[in-house]
């Protein structure tokens, strides 16, 4: 199954990078990718091909990370969006930039992976009594959302015309203009996070149990969730870091992949590569449904998401 | 019965020692004399210029504003049986927002006399939805289902909003200041327009009263009493749909204020929603012009909106709910 993911993760690479106001054959996107001086260095070499890398990256590390807080949290609703780390790293960027503490661009990851760890470090706080039950977690975590996006807001109103457009852009996640630059520090963590996804793919499987069973198998429940929390928060705030808040994809990617994969549990590499597959499709749409117009991937996987949330809700079991 | 004698002079007295700390307090201090003057005579001082013209509307819309959301916190945590619900934790508001988004984007409506109908129409929308997927499934409308189907729907409303918002800087220039929750540069009419709604739904949610004390009791036993658990449920929610339209079009979505007061309210007063509603009323009218009166002082030059620090308030008192119950399904 990884495998055909993988194929039509590349498919769906190939066909963005063919695909747009210039339409360009395979054959050149080959050429260019190979270095070969053409036509098309610009809008393949320089606009596209940097856009779908960082768009896969941040596929692939929202798809591991919505699995593993899913997995933590035993509900297919709860996502890294849901526990505040989306919210915290918009509001600590929005802030950054409103207040001008920090202006420098290639500061700004940094700040917005910041402000995600910390809101979900205080939504774990607060959540924390006698152990982590799923229930207040989730229910933390759109409390702590609500007031920090009260707190975007203020700031969003507080700037510039111009500015606030750039804010508000950002702030719905967006592969618009976006590259290498920010591709290089998100491919780093995810290198970095491999040998913890190793020992993730092994310690997810006792979870997926009840936790009387896991416990019982000699599992120390509590650690493994932190853990794997902290994974999770850390791969999505450097993803949000990277392309801005992109609403639901956390939350759909694994249950999709686990629909794929027929697995009981979540499966962490399918997530990924289902996240990748998704974000990229996803953008190509947003970039030539309605030229000229750029729409932001994160709206447009929150209109798709919603309803797919909402019928997850209204499921009868 | 003395402590009802305590509770309501008491809740008056806040209201009025909001009322006068709101039109005092600012950029400019004026000492409570000057309000007084500027108030029954018709001062042209520079003092009475800032109380007539800026501070007096937007308390008066902090007044009725704060009002509407506590009596619609209260109704709605009766009609869901759900501590948690609020106006903005169920989607209401967004989806009132939505409504506006939609007005200001197509040019359909300008100022909050246009504005209202589209905010009822996007609240009613939302109060359907989140009603009817919550409730949906096993447990029913359980706290976590309700809010989660909040959470999405606004997530889904922000994203067609944006979609909006990115063709037009025009409406987002519009749409951000509205969006925030602020009380101050509102139109000064929007408390005039907003009256007929506050009061068609207060009196919904009010005639309501005996019904919302019965279905505490559970539904069976309601239907038991005599009270058609439908129509009950329905009106209320009716009425505080309006309520939080009226509130969300005049003052932008203020989150917490309906989830708050009305926990505190029960602590104050033993007895049913006939006690508990106006007595929610008047706690969210003195919380909301608390709220934007502090907001003023806080971080100068510049103003903390009304929302913002509603929601500084409300997060605590959300946390230690959660907090409090033992197993939340």
């Amino acid at each position: 199954m990884a495998v055909g993911l993988l194929v039509l993760l590349a498919g769906v690479m190939l066909a963005s990078a063919c695909l747009g106001q210039t339409v360009v054959s395979p054959a050149e996107v080959w050429a260019t990718l190979r270095g070969t001086p053409g036509p098309y260095d610009l809008v393949v070499g320089e606009l596209r091909v940097p856009r779908i890398v960082l768009g896969a990256l941040v596929g692939v590390a929202l798809g591991v990370a919505g699995a593993l807080v899913q997995t933590v949290t035993r509900n297919p609703l709860a996502s890294p969006d849901v526990i505040g780390v989306g919210h915290g790293a918009a509001a600590a960027t929005v802030g950054a930039l409103a207040t001008g503490l920090v202006s420098a661009p290639s500061a700004l990851p940094v700040v917005s992976v910041g402000g995600g760890l910390a809101a979900a470090a205080l939504v774990y706080a607060l959540a924390w009594r006698n152990g982590l039950q799923p229930n207040r977690f989730v229910l933390t975590g759109v409390g702590i959302g609500v007031a920090l996006s009260a707190v975007v807001q203020m700031y969003l109103a507080d700037t510039e015309l111009d500015a606030a457009e750039q804010l508000k852009l950002w702030l719905t996640g967006s592969l618009n203009g976006r590259g290498w630059e920010q591709a290089g520090p998100l491919g780093a963590v995810l290198v970095l996070a491999l040998p913890a996804l190793v020992w993730a793919s092994r310690a997810v499987r006792p979870l997926g149990l009840d936790p009387e069973t896991a416990s019982g198998l000699g599992v120390r429940v509590d650690r493994v969730r932190l853990g794997l929390t902290v994974l999770g928060v850390v791969l999505a705030a450097a993803a949000t870091g990277a392309a801005g808040p992109i609403g639901f994809l956390a939350l759909t990617s694994p249950q999709l992949a686990r629909r794929l994969t027929r697995t009981p549990h979540l499966p962490l590499v399918a997530s990924g590569l289902t996240g990748a597959v998704v974000l990229v499709a996803a953008d190509l749409v947003a970039r030539t449904l309605v030229p000229p117009l750029e729409i932001p991937v994160g709206a447009l996987t929150a209109l798709v998401g919603g309803p797919y949330l909402l019928w997850l809700l209204g499921r009868r079991p | 019965m003395t402590r009802r004698l305590i509770v309501w002079p008491a809740a008056a007295l806040g209201v009025a020692a909001a009322v006068v700390l709101s039109l005092a307090v600012g950029t400019r201090a004026v000492p409570p004399s000057a309000v007084l003057d500027a108030l029954l005579r018709d001062g042209g001082s520079p003092d009475a210029l800032v109380v007539r013209s800026l501070r007096l509307p937007r308390t008066e819309i902090g007044l009725t504003a704060g009002a509407a959301l506590g009596l619609a916190g209260a109704a709605l945590q009766a009609v869901t049986r759900n501590p948690l619900a609020d106006p903005g934790v169920l989607g209401l508001s967004q989806g009132a927002a939505a409504g506006v988004v939609v007005a200001i984007a197509f040019g359909l409506a300008d100022g909050f006399g246009g504005y209202v109908w589209f905010a009822f129409a996007g609240a009613v929308v939302a109060a359907c939805l989140v009603y009817a997927v919550a409730s949906r499934g096993r447990g029913g409308a359980s706290p976590v289902k309700l809010a989660l189907a909040g959470t999405a729907l606004a997530a889904m409303t922000a994203g067609g909003t944006t979609v909006v918002l990115t063709s037009s800087s025009a409406t987002l220039d519009q749409f951000r200041f509205w969006q925030v929750g602020a009380l101050s540069g509102r139109d000064a009419d929007s408390v005039v327009r907003m009256l007929p709604f506050l009061l068609v739904g207060a009196v919904l949610v009010t005639v309501c009263a005996p019904g919302l004390d019965a279905l505490a009791l559970g539904d069976d036993t309601a239907r038991a009493l005599g009270h058609r658990v439908h129509l009950v449920r329905g009106s209320a929610a009716l009425g505080a749909t309006l309520l939080t339209a009226a509130a969300v079009a005049a003052a932008g979505p203020i989150v917490f204020v309906g989830l708050v007061v009305p926990h505190v309210a029960r602590r104050l007063v033993k007895g049913g929603h006939r006690t508990l509603l106006p007595l929610s009323a008047l706690l969210g009218a003195t919380l909301l012009v608390l709220a934007d009166t502090a907001g003023r002082v806080i971080r100068p030059p510049a103003e903390v909106p009304a929302g913002v620090m509603t929601a500084v308030v409300g997060v605590p008192v959300l946390v230690g709910l959660v907090r409090r119950k033992k197993e939340i399904a």
